[in-house]
């Protein structure tokens, strides 16, 4: 067993660290989108429109239940089937294969997120908005005002677990040749033969990545909670984790 | 749409069975199964021992569980499939890409499991353990006969989740150039080249009757009476 790790001085290093750059980039906008298209799905089940529910969990269930891998494949060989021409010249113009995996993750992430919303929603008590309502305030209103911010401290836990799994996902858009740190690793492996060098570094920065989510999670969660009255049982939900 | 290209019969061959019989080339659901049912078992395995060593009150025992289960469930799953692909061979040792994959599958579902564990454990009642030893059972009598079948019902609906995420998960084997049902389909929409929407709503379709097949299985169990006549014969 011979490992020389003085080879990742230089270029190989410089190339991780690129690779790191565009993992984040893919992880921060894939997040935001899961996040909207979480919240949105979540509050449209919890609303639970008669006209909306197949669609809703004809979403929720196909994304949860197929692999995040072959939706990534999915979108990337058939968006330009699917998506109206002028939002796929935009995601060309974007970069195709970054698109595409932002895409396909934050439909993927989405779904579980809009489970744990739902979930929330459902653990706060009808009376909560019936009395913000007789209140006067309106449906919106109660809804960002009253439950949402409840909801949200319940499922905090959830919504990391998520974005700490997203971070993790971002690994499979090398499938379709986006540039990030596990791309460089086959990068270095293919040109120096010194791929478990390599292999180390990017484990390590996996780790530190999804360590400092935790942990900003948890601080978080301790920040949002500092009022809170001993709660009941967190909603059991499973996160694609 | 051109469906008809896509759904001939011997695409679905290749896709679900194979041509086991005279190339011996098993097909892309079947080595997917075989890959998530293997890891399915040896994870529940290594995460049973891990999730009782991480429950237990002993250093020497908690901490290695710790660090074991906080190391894999922080890197990719990708990651460590390329670990044990390109690890094994520099200290010797030859692995084939199907036990490459199904490793790092185990490794990586066993430190969830052992977390689902725990939990499961922590739900039983204190006063259960304490009754038990107060009975006379040693320490091990204890976990088997009192703990885990307590646990393990608690524990179903996660391990379910866990389940079917090994199955999507298992499909990360064609990254490394094993023809599992992920690598058939993009094979097919690759020599098709005309049809991809076709043919990966076909493979989300397999995926999801399998996942949908697992959860609705477990979910069978969740009914106490039967849990009890399946499991514990009571």
């Amino acid at each position: 067993m011979n490992l020389d790790y003085s080879v990742l001085w230089g270029e190989p290093g410089l190339l991780i660290l690129q690779g790191l750059v565009m993992t984040l980039k893919l992880s921060a906008w894939a997040l935001s989108f899961a996040f909207v298209i979480g919240l949105a799905f979540g509050i449209l089940r919890w609303l639970g429109f008669r006209l909306l529910e197949p669609v809703c969990w004809l979403y929720v269930e196909f994304a949860r239940n197929t692999p995040p891998v072959v939706q990534i494949l999915f979108w990337y060989f058939s968006a330009s089937y699917i998506l109206p021409p002028w939002m796929f010249l935009q995601l060309r113009d974007f970069g195709y294969e970054f698109g595409a995996a932002v895409l396909a993750l934050s439909i993927y992430h989405g779904a579980f997120i809009a489970e744990a919303v739902r979930a929330g929603l459902n653990s706060i008590p009808k009376g909560q908005i019936e009395a913000a309502r007789a209140l006067g305030l309106g449906f919106s209103q109660s809804l960002g005002h009253v439950v949402l911010p409840q909801a949200v401290r319940v499922i905090v836990p959830l919504l990391i677990s998520e974005a700490t799994a997203l971070i993790k996902n971002t690994s499979l858009a090398m499938a379709i040749g986006v540039v990030e740190m596990t791309y460089q690793f086959k990068h270095i492996d293919n040109f120096l033969f010194r791929g478990v060098e390599a292999l180390t570094v990017i484990t390590i920065i996996y780790m530190v990545l999804c360590l400092l989510t935790a942990g900003v999670g948890t601080l978080l969660n301790r920040h949002l909670s500092r009022h809170a009255q001993p709660q009941a049982a967190r909603p059991a939900v499973l996160t694609s984790e | 749409m051109n469906w008809e290209r896509v759904w001939t019969a011997a695409n679905w061959e290749r896709l679900l069975v194979g041509d086991l019989f005279n190339t011996g080339q098993p097909g892309g659901l079947l080595v997917t199964l075989a890959l998530g049912i293997g890891a399915i078992v040896a994870s529940t395995v290594i995460g049973g021992i891990l999730g009782v060593m991480r429950s237990s009150e002993r250093k020497a025992l908690w901490v290695p569980a710790l660090l074991y289960i906080q190391a894999f469930r922080n890197v990719p799953l990708l990651i460590l499939v390329f670990w044990a692909f390109f690890f094994p061979p520099i200290i010797g040792l030859e692995l084939s890409r199907f036990s490459s994959v199904l490793l790092a599958l185990t490794l990586f579902t066993g430190a969830y499991i052992a977390e689902i564990v725990r939990g499961g454990i922590r739900a039983v009642p204190r006063g259960h353990v304490e009754a038990a030893r107060a009975l006379g059972m040693g320490p091990i009598q204890v976990l088997m006969w009192v703990v885990i079948p307590q646990a393990f019902f608690n524990m179903l609906p996660a391990l379910a989740g866990r389940y079917v995420v090994s199955i999507k998960n298992s499909s990360l084997a064609f990254l490394i150039g094993l023809a599992d049902l992920t690598e058939i389909g993009k094979q097919i929409g690759a020599r098709l080249m005309t049809a991809p929407i076709e043919i990966y709503l076909t493979l989300f379709l397999i995926y999801f009757v399998v996942n949908r097949a697992i959860s609705s299985a477990t979910r069978l169990f969740e009914k106490r009476e039967r849990f009890n006549r399946f499991f514990l014969r009571v």
